[in-house]
């Protein structure tokens, strides 16, 4: 009825500032890895697993002496490098089978959807273990089948924000117009689904860093001895006794940073709703 | 309503189970050839420890039929799977059908657990959020659910370990228990870490559906004709009730991804644990049979969504009679 | 049922000073209101004149973050009434006041019955559970059945889900479930908008009838003065949220006291002759929390002065019962808006009948046919159809009737499943046929400007750019639109620019599908003239498609009425509106509410 004209003028919420903030850190760690936490592998078998606060450790010390708080920050850069590139990786996918199958329809549609169906009727989770566990350890081989595996919902959620767009009226008068279909696709239907692009790339984010953690704690993913918070996890398990913070801090320091970026995902999809909404 | 007893629902129900047996078919050629095309040789692996020697190795080909052609290889496995014969696991030398068989009870249990507790918390949790939007209970209740949603489970798993296991001793740290009571002591905190997840889950999908609904023009035509609230809410949950069904299905697939992680964590000797172990053991008969397992149960999970519609939703009713 | 039983009686609502405010503003800035037994009052206005607020205020269902004050007193039933052991006690209701008191309001005593019959009832319970839950107590079944009765519709729609019935019988169910608790008041919000003409018909006869037999009074919510003068005993007419004219039915729409009125009443496009040129209200409504210590109407009327410039002009009787408020009331009125344009020979009326004859052909449509998947009843079924080069043709019918598919057809966004559809003229390909559909909202791209917009249609016909700025001045448009983007344009200016568009490559038939239904009145005729114009300048070929007949009767040289897929009856306007042969255009003329009395 009354559209209000103030609508997405709104303060932003702390929990968004709270968030962006905590990722700029998580950032900050995964790009100067090298200057942060300098001495993160630096093994120490003769001192071993020390509790908090002992020899100038602040979190205390693994199994084999290396410092918990320097391989936690330098966690941060597989926490963040490999959901990024599988979050793009699977959206870019996404992006053009889904406009494409969802535009034009035909085999292209019939065959990304019983491919869709086919990979989701099995937990993503699940597949990637036994994919990653039979193809290869490797951080990268992981990132590869995540993408993979991520895809099919992309391309559902793609397809369906095209199918949805293509019966307005400005698609269709374009059609009338004899404009090209691939500049109606990328041109005209493209940018009004970016919302929905925009908000899921961040909630794949952090599905994609719970993924690659859970397997690199399963050993699979990561190399053995590497900084990562789910290997660090891994290993923290058998060390509850003498140092639980091993296993503690990593633990919630993906948690952190998980919902951090569901929580911004969240708020911008809000935001770019009534942006559009306001239109 | 007579009808339904005899002719087009019968028909609906073969359609959906035809359409799931397809389904599952094609997963089941999916994942024999993913697990046929992995890189190493299974011969090797079969062999183990033993002596390698050119004879040994063409002697377990030609027992496991590792020389065939793929598609009979496939059709070999396959027939031999529906009678519940996988094979023997390589790891362990036993056969799976019963190896599997004993550690489903622990599985079940945890999953059903938490499937419990996520479903009678998270959706009742959900409707108050939808009821209370933009309240200081539904903002707190949303971000808890973001949490969450966003908290991997075998990371709460060693948190709730820490602190309730370890910390305040409230609970037994690892075992599966003796008994009913015991069990479930057990199995309570690997339930807790499993349905948070979960429960955050519901609690968004239902909080979204009621939402929709409570925007839609029939609730404030209730309300324009003086239905008090809690009448207008049951109608309310009665829609939201089809697309909260919905998610239940999906739950199902989101649980056995989480189980796995859960019982390592907790070291609970169930499916997951073995598929732990077998995928890193490349023990690939194992592998083979669990993930087929998983399929079968998913998509049964989902055909029994697609049965509810008929009970849930007039619509579906309806146009399954028309056909 | 046109005069007023209710003078005289006691009123069973009285509203004092309601004001509702949403987050940027007034929304409805102050108005009184009530209503007797038995007597219609119908709220007229135009999209954002606060009409649909004002109801939601009175049933206490304003959307969150918008309030309402004011009071509201609903006296003590009059003794005389047939249930007296239900609480004849009075209820004083201050608007303002949260939750709580409704409770005693809705239902028993005012009752809210909404447009659409497509949403209101929940789609998974049966329709008679859904009448019951108003009802208490025993006998609930017996009641429901009799209430089924009353609306006309047989006991075994009880057992029916909404989706297996009908707009007309879920419009029917939904009167129904509103009436399950004895309202003395039913408020109506466009509670036929959504419906078939036809069926909008009966609909009207059954809440008249209803209302006449329970003694109920009616607030009827409406943006059709026609409805409003043949339903109602008074008329509230609103603009930008402010009530500017209020009295007798009779009163207000034939000898109207405020410019608005007058204007608006002028712009509704009559059934029976064509005008040469449709009266408009120049500009759009504004915000009704935009307008300062002004008359709101000040800047888009014809007798304005300065005095109405400082102060906002109070109600005041103009006669008897007879209220507006503007400053000049009585003064500045115009004569009576039928006669104030006298009917003209169209340009095409000349030429009527044997149009095909005089100019070439330029689309000739043979049996053309078109089922669905999964539909039981065809869209089109065998239609035949002819357009002579510069010529306008309507094609009028209900939902269901096929037009639409027709349109798509000819366009080319559908495929035919059996005929030919034949362009006579040379052109190829975008310069055969361009459309203008019905939403204004979602007509452009909303995030490109008018001039990309434009610009691309340009291209895509191998025209230069340059000439946007021509384009936006063919349709009335400023050339500085083209740096805008559509949401800070009116629904109306998007729908000029949705034709600028369709003008690019110079195409020599144009379609046109509802473009004119979604507007409001007063920019309905503007588009309709617009039209109208540039067929003159271009020499446009016009196929219009449109539910309105009215419509139809000022855009087009020849009809062709539709109905279930098939053309019932075709041939110059004149002929087919002004003496229907066929028995279906008949019943479509015969549904439309009572035209104006002055012809």
């Amino acid at each position: 009825m009354s559209r209000t004209s103030n609508a997405g003028r709104r303060r932003i919420p702390v929990v968004a500032i709270l968030s962006a903030a905590l990722l700029a850190f998580v950032a900050i760690c995964a790009i100067a890895q090298e200057i942060i936490a300098p001495n993160a592998l630096e093994q120490d078998i003769y001192l071993g697993v020390v509790g908090g606060g002992v020899e100038g450790h602040l979190f205390g010390t693994d199994q084999l002496g290396r410092d918990i708080l320097q391989l936690s920050l330098a966690g941060a850069r597989s926490a963040l490098l490999g959901p990024l590139v599988v979050a793009a990786g699977s959206m870019l996918i996404g992006f053009f089978l889904g406009t494409y199958a969802g535009y034009r329809g035909g085999v292209v549609d019939m065959l990304a959807g019983r491919y869709a169906d086919l990979l989701l009727a099995l937990p993503a989770v699940l597949l990637a273990i036994v994919v990653a566990g039979l193809v290869g350890r490797g951080y990268w081989v992981t990132v590869a089948v995540l993408i993979v595996l991520f895809s099919p919902s992309d391309v559902r959620l793609v397809r369906g924000a095209v199918i949805e767009q293509a019966p307005r009226p400005y698609i269709e008068s374009a059609r009338v117009l004899g404009i090209r279909p691939s500049r109606i696709m990328f041109r005209h239907i493209a940018p009004n689904i970016v919302p929905i692009v925009v908000a899921n790339l961040l909630l794949n984010v952090a599905f994609a860093l719970v993924a690659l953690s859970s397997l690199s704690y399963l050993g699979l993913g990561v190399p053995p001895g590497a900084p990562d918070w789910g290997r660090q996890l891994a290993d923290g398990r058998q060390l509850l006794g003498d140092n639980p913070l091993a296993a503690v801090v990593p633990g919630v320091l993906i948690i952190l940073t998980a919902t951090a970026v569901n929580l911004l995902g969240d708020w911008l999809s809000d935001l770019l709703d009534r942006r559009v909404v306001a239109r | 309503m007579k009808r339904l007893v005899t002719g087009p629902v019968p028909a609906f129900v073969l359609r959906r189970a035809g359409a799931t047996v397809l389904l599952l078919l094609a997963l089941s050629l999916l994942v024999f050839a993913l697990l046929y095309l992995a890189p190493g040789d299974v011969a090797r692996n079969l062999l183990g420890t033993r002596n390698v020697t050119p004879e040994a190795l063409a002697e377990i080909r030609a027992r496991h039929h590792l020389d065939e052609p793929f598609l009979q290889q496939y059709w070999r496995w396959l027939t031999h799977a529906v009678t519940g014969d996988f094979g023997t696991s390589i790891r362990t030398g036993r056969p799976i059908g019963p190896l599997m068989l004993e550690k489903t009870g622990i599985t079940a249990a945890t999953a059903g657990l938490a499937f419990l507790l996520s479903v009678l918390a998270g959706i009742p949790a959900g409707v108050l959020t939808a009821v209370r939007r933009g309240r200081w209970l539904d903002r707190v209740l949303v971000t808890a659910s973001v949490i969450g949603v966003s908290a991997p489970g075998f990371a709460v798993g060693l948190l709730l370990l820490y602190v309730f296991a370890l910390g305040l001793g409230w609970f037994p740290i690892y075992g599966t228990g003796e008994g009913f009571f015991d069990a479930l002591w057990h199995l309570a905190l690997p339930a807790v870490a499993l349905a948070l997840g979960l429960g955050a889950f519901v609690v968004k999908l239902t909080r979204a559906a009621v939402i929709r609904e409570l925007d839609q023009d029939y609730v404030t035509f209730a309300r324009g004709r003086g239905l008090p609230e809690a009448a207008t809410l049951r109608i309310v949950l009665r829609n939201a009730a089809i697309p909260i069904v919905t998610s239940l299905g999906l739950m199902v697939a989101y649980l056995f991804g989480g189980t796995v992680l859960i019982e390592v964590t907790f070291a609970l000797p169930g499916l997951g644990s073995l598929m732990e172990e077998s995928v890193l053991f490349k023990d690939i008969p194992v592998v083979q049979a669990l993930t087929l397992a998983v399929a079968l149960v998913v998509s049964v999970a989902a055909f029994l969504v697609d049965l509810s519609y008929l009970i849930i939703d007039p619509r579906v009713r309806a146009r399954t009679v028309r056909r | 049922m046109t005069t007023s039983t209710a003078t005289g009686r006691a009123p069973l609502l009285a509203v004092r000073d309601l004001r509702v405010t949403s987050a940027a503003g007034a929304v409805v800035a102050g108005l009184d209101l009530t209503v007797a037994p038995g007597e219609t009052v119908a709220i007229v206005g135009e999209s954002g004149s606060g009409k649909s607020m004002t109801v939601k205020a009175l049933t206490g269902l304003l959307p969150e973050g918008v309030r309402a004050t004011g009071r509201m007193n609903l006296p003590a039933r009059d003794p005389g009434r047939a249930d007296p052991e239900r609480g004849p006690a009075g209820l004083e209701i201050d608007l303002a006041a949260p939750g709580g008191a409704w409770r005693e309001v809705r239902g028993s005593r005012i009752a809210l019955l909404l447009q659409d019959p497509f949403t209101s009832l929940s789609p998974v319970h049966r329709c008679g559970e859904q009448i019951g839950w108003a009802i208490s107590g025993a006998g609930r079944g017996e009641r429901v059945a009799r209430l089924l009765a009353e609306v006309g519709l047989p006991a075994e729609v009880a057992g029916k889900y909404p989706f297996q019935l009908s707009g007309g019988m879920r419009q029917r169910v939904a009167i129904a479930a509103g009436l399950a608790a004895d309202p003395d008041l039913l408020i109506a919000d466009e509670p036929t908008t959504a419906l078939d003409v036809t069926t909008q018909h009966e609909v009207l006869e059954l809440i008249a009838r209803l209302q006449r037999e329970r003694d109920m009074g009616l607030i009827l919510i409406t943006h059709d003065l026609r409805l409003a003068r043949s339903r109602a005993d008074r008329v509230m007419v609103m603009y930008a949220g402010r009530l500017v004219e209020e009295g007798p039915t009779a009163r207000v729409l034939d000898a109207p006291a405020h410019p608005y009125t007058a204007r608006l009443a002028a712009c509704d496009p009559p059934l029976t002759h064509r005008l040469a040129v449709l009266p408009t209200i120049p500009g759009s409504v504004p915000r009704p929390w935009s307008v300062g210590a002004e008359c709101a109407f000040a800047e888009r009327c014809a007798f304005v002065t300065d005095a109405c410039r400082t102060a906002e002009p109070l109600l005041a009787e103009v006669a008897d019962d007879h209220r507006a408020a503007c400053l000049r009331a009585g003064t500045a009125v115009p004569p009576v808006p039928t006669a104030s344009v006298s009917p003209t020979p169209s340009p095409g009326e000349t030429r009527d009948g044997d149009a095909a004859t005089a100019s070439p052909l330029l689309l000739s449509v043979e049996g053309a046919a078109k089922r669905f998947p999964g539909s039981a009843v065809p869209a089109l079924d065998g239609v035949d159809l002819e357009i002579a080069a510069g010529e306008a043709v309507a094609v009028v019918g209900e939902s269901g009737s096929g037009k639409t598919t027709l349109a798509r057809c000819v366009v080319g966004l559908e495929q035919a499943d059996a005929g030919r559809i034949t362009f006579h003229g040379s052109a190829t390909g975008a310069r055969r046929v361009q459309i203008v559909f019905q939403d204004p909202y979602s007509a452009l791209n909303p995030g490109l400007t008018i001039g990309t917009s434009l610009a691309e249609a340009l291209r895509a016909a191998g025209r230069p750019k340059s000439e946007v700025g021509e384009l936006l001045e063919l349709v009335g448009l400023p050339a500085a639109y083209a740096r805008r983007r559509p949401r800070a344009l009116s629904g109306g200016e998007r729908q000029r620019v949705a034709i600028a568009r369709a003008l690019a490559p110079r195409a020599d038939l144009l379609v046109c599908d509802e473009s004119v239904s979604a507007l409001d009145v007063s920019v309905q005729a503007q588009v309709l003239n617009l039209l109208a114009d540039l067929r003159r300048r271009l020499g446009l070929t016009l196929l219009f498609i449109t539910h309105d007949l009215a419509v139809a009767r000022q855009i087009a040289d020849r009809v062709y009425v539709m109905h279930h897929g098939r053309v019932v009856e075709s041939g110059p306007v004149d002929s087919v509106l002004g003496a229907p042969a066929h028995e279906y255009t008949q019943r479509l003329l015969a549904s439309i509410p009572a035209a104006d009395q002055a012809d």
